[in-house]
Formats: structure tokens, sequence, C-alpha cells
């Protein structure tokens, strides 16, 4: 009976997540220059629309964008997470609160003093790729961090000790342990810094330039003559794409028991 | 005569100023197992990761087969380390993290193997290479754990607690094959525990330690019955710490007799005693004899006693006796069937003089803690 009742809340529960998707998906199907829901007639016009330069540009870009952001988020959230580990680091605390401090600021925030810092540091040619990347690294930092220290906090205690002990220096025990033990959770950093990336346009509105524009900013745009069924093939391919990436990604990290991973203790 | 495996010249280690681990002397041979016994926070662990490498003392030497490694990082000391935690690496096999120490040495791969598949079937882990950390009973891992430690054939096996995240059976088990096993490799060992019993069955020689230093060294036995002080007495066993002095220091027949509250003592001379000076009469309660009243053997030390309570024990039945002054003190008796002391019945406790031990000095107010029965 109580299962029942479970079951049927998360039915629900799912049927309010997905129901705007299928909508959506069942949308750009539409024959006419319209958003009619239910569609009317079947139509690959707006996909194919959606395949043109136009878009398919933004869309690599965000792609490119958001592989970067997501690597250069692991390269710098490694060391800081690292040194937050370490007991006798001194300015820990100031680090903590530095690395986990943007958590707290609107990206649109963010944006605006990244634009208005490198237009006054003389870099204004760096607003672009290059900006673009810093501001997503800034904002995905504080979760990369995170997630490797409950990743490395979760490395029994005396086994960096033990391997230190078998004959392997400081760096053969950050390859050989340390590293592998926090793949998990620099896989689950760099999939949220890869998805926060791709979605944003805070930030992006701010620090893109003409051809170097996100699929975010560019809906944006667009958007300012009307809405037509293109978006909403947009849609489903920004949906899927990105899923797919983060999906095969996961699988060969083993993201999938970031949150359930048992490290063989007691 | 070969090095000494280890040798520790006046280790210290301070942490902060009030907490000092050191200055430890200490000595293991060649092939010798060596237990450092103490209470929590004694500084057992700090000793072990200050010889590991882990832990940089403040002052003192450390040889390892006779030459210093003070200055060595802990990866080219050459130890092997069991843990209480096993410290597995659980994103690796079985073998490989049995192998992991022969990899790091750039052994070779057949080499590895080999010697990988000696090591499992040593600790008896045959056809479990494959499996992780996570899949293995704790036994088990703490079988890898030591098997990963042996196979480099360290100078040295410095062993932390290994066994206390094991239940009470498969304990009891382990520890006899983690010392048939030190004996059939030769392997000097240094083993920590707080655990008596462990101390006593797996040790050649037992350190126990007490505030950062080794209070006394020396085999079960002697640690058993002729401890240095009330602390290690009571730390050991349970025991009977009477207070007295010493009257006689030298009667005739290479006794001392001590006056306590219970009654007179004669006993053998065991070093130097003061006249009059305060001491402990140390006598286990195994060794602590009943008899009815007058019935105690000729030239034993018999006190008369009255019983408070016997506790059937199965094996054994401990009988809980008054003194004459009031004081409380324990008697085994062997359950052989025949006697039965009734509670309140007034009996003889005798002991033979050399069942008694005299420790110098009187009871520290901290020693009254460790003691299982100090009047
Ligand atoms: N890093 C440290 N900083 C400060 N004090 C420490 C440190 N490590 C150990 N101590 C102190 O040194 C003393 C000895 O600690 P140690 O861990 O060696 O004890 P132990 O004998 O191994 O105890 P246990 O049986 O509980 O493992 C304790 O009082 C402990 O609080
Ligand atoms: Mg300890």
């Amino acid at each position: 009976m109580s299962r029942k009742i479970l079951w049927s809340v998360v039915a629900l529960i799912y049927a309010f997540m997905l129901a705007p998707i299928l909508i959506t998906a069942a949308v750009s199907f539409n024959a006419v220059e319209r958003s009619y829901f239910p569609p009317r007639g079947f139509s690959l016009h707006w996909w194919s629309m959606a395949m043109t330069p136009q878009w398919t540009g933004p869309f690599l870009f965000s792609l490119k964008l958001a592989a970067l952001s997501a690597v250069a988020t692991a390269v710098l959230g490694l060391p800081l997470a690292l040194a937050l580990r370490w007991p006798s680091f001194r300015g820990r605390g100031t680090l903590q609160a530095l690395t986990l401090g943007p958590l707290v600021l609107p990206s649109l925030v963010t944006g605006i003093a990244l634009l208005q810092f490198l237009t006054l540091a003389g870099v204004g040619n760096w607003i672009g790729l290059p900006a673009l990347v810093i501001g997503h690294v800034v904002i995905c930092l504080p979760f990369m961090v995170r997630t490797l220290s409950i990743s490395l906090d979760s490395i029994p205690i005396n086994a960096e000790i033990a391997a230190a002990s078998l004959g392997a220096s400081r760096l053969r025990v950050l390859i050989e342990v340390t590293l592998p033990l926090a793949r998990s959770g620099g896989g689950a950093g760099m999939i949220f810094a890869f998805i926060s990336s791709f979605d944003d346009v805070n930030l992006a509105l701010f620090v893109a330039r003409p051809g170097q524009t996100p699929l975010t900013v560019q809906i944006m745009q667009f958007l300012e003559y009307g809405f037509s069924p293109t978006l909403a093939a947009l849609s489903i391919i920004s949906l899927l794409v990105p899923l797919a990436l983060v999906a095969l990604f996961g699988r060969l990290v083993g993201i999938g028991n970031f949150i359930y991973q048992d490290h063989g203790h007691a | 005569m070969p090095e000494a495996a280890l040798e520790l010249r006046g280790l210290t280690k301070h942490f902060g100023a009030s907490v000092t681990v050191g200055p430890i002397d200490l000595i293991v041979r060649q092939g010798e197992f060596v237990t450092l016994l103490g209470p929590s926070g004694c500084g057992k662990t700090t000793t072990l990761n200050m010889i590991g490498g882990f832990v940089t003392p403040d002052a003192g030497g450390i040889h390892l087969a006779g030459s210093p490694v003070e200055t060595l990082p802990p990866w080219r000391r050459d130890l092997g380390i069991v843990f209480q935690d096993y410290a597995l690496f659980p994103h690796r096999t079985v073998a490989e993290n049995i192998g992991f120490g022969l990899r790091m040495r750039r052994v070779g791969r057949a080499e590895i193997a080999r010697r990988v598949y000696e090591a499992m079937q040593l600790v008896r882990l045959d056809g479990l290479g494959d499996r992780r950390p996570g899949q293995l009973s704790g036994g088990q891992r703490q079988r890898v754990a030591l098997a990963r430690a042996l196979v480099i054939r360290p100078s040295l096996l410095l062993l932390d607690e290994p066994l206390s995240n094991l239940d009470l059976k498969l304990r009891e088990e382990m520890r006899i094959e983690i010392s048939t096993l030190q004996r059939r490799l030769g392997i000097a060992a240094l083993f920590v525990t707080h655990d008596q019993e462990e101390a006593l069955t797996m040790s050649d020689r037992i350190a126990v330690m007490r505030g950062g230093r080794i209070e006394q060294l020396g085999s079960a036995r002697e640690i058993y019955e002729a401890p240095a002080s009330a602390f290690v007495a009571g730390f050991i066993g349970s025991t009977n710490l009477i207070r007295g002095s010493v009257i006689a220091p030298r009667q005739p027949g290479g006794t001392v007799r001590v006056d306590t509250g219970a009654g007179p003592a004669m006993i053998p001379i065991v070093g130097d005693l003061p006249d009059g000076g305060a001491v402990l009469l140390m006598i286990r309660p195994e060794r602590l004899k009943l008899a009815s009243p007058g019935a105690a053997p000729e030239g034993t030390n018999a006190w008369s006693a009255q019983v408070v309570r016997t506790i059937y024990l199965g094996g054994r039945m401990e009988v809980r006796l008054r003194l004459r002054d009031g004081g409380t003190a324990i008697a085994y008796a062997v359950n052989e069937g025949e006697t039965d002391w009734d509670e309140g019945e007034m009996v003889d406790a005798w002991f033979r003089p050399r069942d008694a031990w005299v420790i110098p000095g009187p009871a520290e107010d901290s020693d009254a803690q460790a003691t299982n029965c100090l009047r």
C-alpha cells in the first residue's frame, strides 16, 4: 500500500519534470511557423533550421567552452583541494573562504566584475573565449574543491602513509594513491563545471563577443525577434548532446559511485 | 654478534609544553618480537611513527640494522608496517596491494608475480588475488596488510594494534598466525597493543609504557611476576597490592620481613630494601591460597581473613576476602569440586615466601587507578 503511494509520488515528480521537455520536443515537429501544442502537422523543417551554421557555430563553441572550463577547473581545483587537506597549512581558513566565496555571488555580478576588471587591466581582447573560461572557472571552482575534498577525505587515513612506508616517494604516493582515489570527486566536479558552463547565460552575456558566442547567448539574442520552433529543436539538441557526453564521461571516470563509494573501510 | 634490528637511543618527541613522549631507549634484536604495551595515549603510536619516519623526533637516535635512519624519509627506511585500519589501497586488487612495495622497488614483473603468489600462500589468501579490499572480511584484509608488509622482506616489521578491529575469535587466531609467521621468517617485529593478553602470548619481550616512557622492559614472565612498579603490576593481570614496611632487611636464610596491616610476611630478598622503607607487597590472586583456620602449610605466610564473596567462574572460583585491617584481597581457587568457601567464613589466606613480590616505594595516587585491588 505505502509502496503504491511512494511510486505514485515518484511518478508524479517525474511527470512534472519531464512534461515540459516532452512538450518542447513535440513543438519542434510543427509544420507551421507557430509553436502549437499539440503540433499541427509533422515536419523536420525546424530541425534542419537548427542545423544551420547560425546555430551549429554557437553550439560547438559552447561545447568547446564547457570542456575547457571543466578541465581548467579541475587543474586549478586539485592543488587547492590538496592544500586544504594539509593539516599544518597556515592560510587554510583564508583559502577556504576565498575558494568557497564565489558560491554565494550571483554569476551576473561575477560577469560584470570580470568585464570591468579585464577592461581596466588592459586586456580587453581577452573578452570572448578566454574571459568566458575564466568566469566559468571562478563559478565552478568552489564546487570542484568540495567534491574533490569529499573524495580525498574518504581515503583511508593510513593508506598514504602505508604507500610511503612501502617505498613510494611523495610524488609516487600522489600518483599511485591520492589521485586515483580523488578521481570520482574530480569527475563529479568536472561534470558540474561542464554543465554549468554550457548552461550559463548570466555571465556570458557580458563577456561574449561576436564569433565567440555561446549557444545560450545566441538564443537570448534570437528571442528578441520572437519564439520559433527552431528554438524548440535547439533546446532538445542542447539537452541531449551534453547529456550523452556527460554520461559517457561518467562511465569512463566511474562517477556513478561518487556518493556511495565504499573505500574498503571496515 | 649481529647488529640489533632496531636501536632507539633517547628518542624524544614533545607535543606542546605538557605532552612528551620519551626519552625512549630500546633494542630489538634480530628475529625478536618486542611489544610496546600501555594505556591509551602513552605514546606507542608516536614511537612507531618516529621509527617509520612520519613524526620527526626532537631528540635521540634511531638505528635500523646498525645504520642511523633519522634523516632518511619514510620511503627509504625499508620497514614493513601493518596498521590498525589495514590501510589497504581500495582501488587496487589484493595482488596489486601486496605487490605495491615490490613495484616501488622496481622488481621485475615475473618476480613480483612469483613473490606475491608466495606471500598470498603464506597468509592463506590463495585465490583471492583479483578481489578488491572492499570485498574481503576483516581478517582477510588484515592478512593482505600483513602480506603487503612482509613481501618486501623488511628489516623490521612494525605493527600498530593490528588486531583491535577484529572480533575476539579472529583476534586469537590472528595472534597465533602472526607470531608463527614472524618466527618462521625470522623478521624482527615491534608490536603495539594495549591488550595485555596479546602482549603476553605473542612477545619475546614486553616494554610496558606509561606517560611517554618505558616503565619496564622484560619477558612476559618478568613483567608478570617481577613488576618494577605498581603501575606495571596493575596493568598486567589482576593483582593484590598491599602496603607494608620493611622491618628487618637481613634475616637469616636470605629473607626479609615485611609488616602489613593484614599481618607479617617473610619473603626472599630482592635488591636493596631500606630498613623501615615503605613497600608494596604484590601477591597474584592465583598464588594466594585458602585453608581452614590454622591449616596453612608450614613455612608459609598465613593471614587470617574472612570470605566476603565467592564468584563462580567455571574453571576457578574468585574469592573476595576481607583482611585483618579491613582491606580486601582476591584469591583464585582452582575449581576441583571439593572445597567451597562460604561467605562470612573465616579462613587462612596463605602464600609461599617466593609467591610474593616486593615493589619499592609507597603507592602513588595515579597508581591506585591502575591497580585492581590496592589498599
Ligand atoms: N600530532 C599531535 N599533536 C599533539 N599531540 C599529539 C599528537 N600526536 C600525539 N599526541 C599526543 O601524544 C600522546 C601520545 O599519543 P599516541 O598516539 O602516541 O598514543 P598511543 O599510545 O598510541 O595511544 P592509543 O593506544 O590510544 O593509540 C597523547 O597524549 C597524544 O594526545
Ligand atoms: Mg595508537
